[in-house]
């Protein structure tokens, strides 16, 4: 009995860790397959010969990208709205999360209700986009920080957690006659850093992939982004997917190489904050499913 | 009535006393609210305003101040429309199909995880999986229309090398394109997604799978007698939530998928707002739009957390 129990068992372990390692395999594949292309040389990916290992390897694509597709300028926007977003971000989280997590607070209740009502109720695109123009915000970042500025969802993980920390770290200092913004700065923040530092990742994740808004508030060239700029690029290609006549054999594969390398840039920055966020966002995803 | 009258200044000389203590004491908490209203009034309040579109005849030069009111026009012509109908049905059945297909797959693969014993293999599967979550629906887009393109796809060169040279145009198709959806959106999201159901697994009680063991339970059975109905709780409250946002389709993921091929089956509610009214400038009726599906969701939203609380006593607020 006890042996057939072990035999089931094992044959069920051995099934799970395959079918996983299959799983981890195919969602790992695409992302190998296009950097392989995107280091092969040009012939290799005309003869299709490239799947997951570089052939003729080469950098040739990527100077190209670098110096032809406008694409350091996105970058160089990119880094620019995301920084500015993220300090923007930070410090209007925090300004919301630390009063709104003291109960104490005489009409807590009437601002927490008109926080969740714009979570239930959406105005639509249409009249967010008029507000915008109306704000004479179009066709600059302020459009993109302003509307971004804070994330009601990130702002109830805030608050969850400062309403976590132990009342007793506050009231002593509150006894001395301390202001509660000298008890935010000097106490409440130095034991957040983690927090903040999780917070301020996902933010910046969100400046760094943000693709819809910016399409929607800005139309100036010297102003694309990351996203929009690869989604031009992506596109060329579209020819390719239709099997369009008119575009050469030869250009349609070099725009194969040129969109591995966009995707390519794309995400680098991601994978390199990658080890940060995963050190954390598990937590946060908790702190998240326990409502504030 | 001297007394009571004496009485009833003192309570109020207290209150005022409280209320100026209060406010010494909690002034600076409600300066830094003003610029967290500022921004709900200028950037979530003030939109509302423009809901007003909707009953107009707007006009850019006129504004909404200068608009005529037309009633309910714009809403009338949306129900008749059959265009209205068709993006309607196919907002709600991408919705569906990936309630159907993609729902389970981050409660099995959170089960699956759970499962494994090395720590090395489960920490890197970890990592790996959570990973595209982190992608741009750009990036992610550009990927799956890359490596399944019938002239260059790593996809395509795969299935013509076991079949002998056939391929398929997964993304003009119309029976491929949906599952490529799911596909998709399981590619992004089940890493992620099966964070909380690992969370909710983790939270079970040893003794319960020991005493499973000692009825001679197998592994298969403990997953079935014990950790499906300790994590049924959590399965429930997100399947209702799911439920509460069936007119929301991501727009981002569409605009990277969608192609003409597939445009009867892909435009959704938002793709087809922003293609109208910031495209084409029918801000009335996209708002009209904007209007129904607001009000829908909001209703099924409440009702979700209506009945997430009855069922489970926990909503979301």
């Amino acid at each position: 009995m006890k042996v057939k129990e072990r035999i089931s068992d094992r044959i069920w372990l051995v099934f799970v860790h395959v079918f996983v390692a299959l799983v981890v395999l195919l969602m790992t594949l695409p992302f190998i397959n296009i950097l392989a292309l995107s280091f092969s040389g040009e012939t290799a990916v005309i003869q299709g010969r490239v799947t997951f290992w570089p052939i003729d390897f080469t950098l040739n694509t990527y100077e190209r990208v670098f110096t032809e597709s406008q694409i350091l300028l996105a970058l160089r926007n990119t880094v620019w709205l995301t920084l500015v977003g993220t300090v923007i971000n930070v410090v209007l989280t925090v300004l919301a999360a630390y009063p709104l997590a003291k109960r104490r607070l005489k009409g807590r209740n009437v601002f927490l209700a008109l926080i969740t009502f714009t979570m239930i109720f959406y105005a639509g695109i249409i009249p967010h986009y008029i507000n915008i123009k109306n704000l004479k915000l179009l066709d600059s970042f302020w459009s993109l920080w302003l509307s971004g500025a804070l994330s009601t969802y990130n702002m109830i993980i805030l608050k969850t957690f400062f309403q976590s920390l132990p009342e007793s770290l506050e009231e002593s200092a509150q006894i001395d006659g301390a202001s509660p913004i000298r008890i935010l700065v000097q106490i409440v923040l130095p034991l957040s850093k983690a927090a903040l530092a999780t917070i301020a990742l996902f933010y910046a994740v969100g400046w760094w992939n943000s693709y819809f808004n910016n399409m929607l508030y800005i139309n100036k060239a010297e102003l694309t982004t990351l996203q929009i700029r690869l989604k031009e690029l992506l596109s060329l290609t579209n020819s390719n997917l239709f099997q369009n006549a008119d575009a050469s054999e030869q250009n349609k594969i070099v725009e194969e190489s040129v969109k591995a390398v966009s995707i390519v840039i794309a995400t680098v920055p991601i994978l390199i904050v990658y080890p940060f966020l995963q050190k954390y966002f598990v937590k946060g995803v908790m702190i998240g499913s326990i409502k504030g | 009535m001297s007394v009571a009258m004496h009485r009833k200044t003192r309570k109020s000389r207290y209150r005022t006393k409280f209320w100026r203590n209060y406010l010494a004491n909690n002034y600076q908490l409600y300066l830094m609210l003003v610029p967290v209203l500022l921004y709900y009034f200028l950037f979530h309040y003030l939109p509302y305003s423009g809901l007003l579109m909707a009953f107009q005849d707007y006009k850019l030069g006129l504004g909404i101040e200068g608009s005529e009111f037309v009633g309910l026009k714009h809403f009338h012509t949306l129900f008749r429309s059959s265009e209205f109908w068709k993006i309607l049905k196919n907002t709600i059945a991408l919705n569906l199909l990936n309630l159907v297909l993609y729902f389970p797959a981050p409660i099995i693969l959170a089960i699956l995880l759970n499962e494994i014993r090395n720590v090395v293999f489960k920490r890197v599967a970890q990592s790996l999986m959570y990973l595209p979550y982190f992608f741009s629906w750009v990036v992610i887009g550009g990927m799956f229309v890359d490596i399944l393109s019938p002239g260059t796809g790593v996809v395509n060169k795969i299935l013509s090398a076991l079949t002998g040279g056939k391929t398929i145009f997964f993304m003009a198709s119309t029976f491929w394109w949906p599952i490529m959806f799911v596909l998709s959106t399981m590619y992004k999201e089940v890493g992620w997604g099966s964070i909380i159901y690992l969370a909710a697994i983790t939270g079970i009680d040893a003794e319960l799978y020991e005493a499973a063991r000692i009825d001679g339970a197998n592994r298969w059975q403990q997953i079935l007698h014990v950790t499906l109905p300790c994590i049924s709780q959590t399965i429930v409250i997100l399947l209702i939530l799911r439920m509460g946002s069936v007119l929301n389709v991501g727009m981002e993921q569409i605009l990277m998928l969608e192609n003409a091929a597939v445009k009867s089956i892909s435009d959704v509610i938002s793709t087809y707002t922003y293609r109208m009214g910031i495209q084409q400038l029918q801000y009335s009726k996209t708002t009209a739009i904007g209007v129904f599906q607001s009000l829908i969701n909001m209703v099924l939203m409440l009702l979700a957390n209506h009945i997430s609380k009855r069922l489970t006593g926990d909503g979301i607020w």
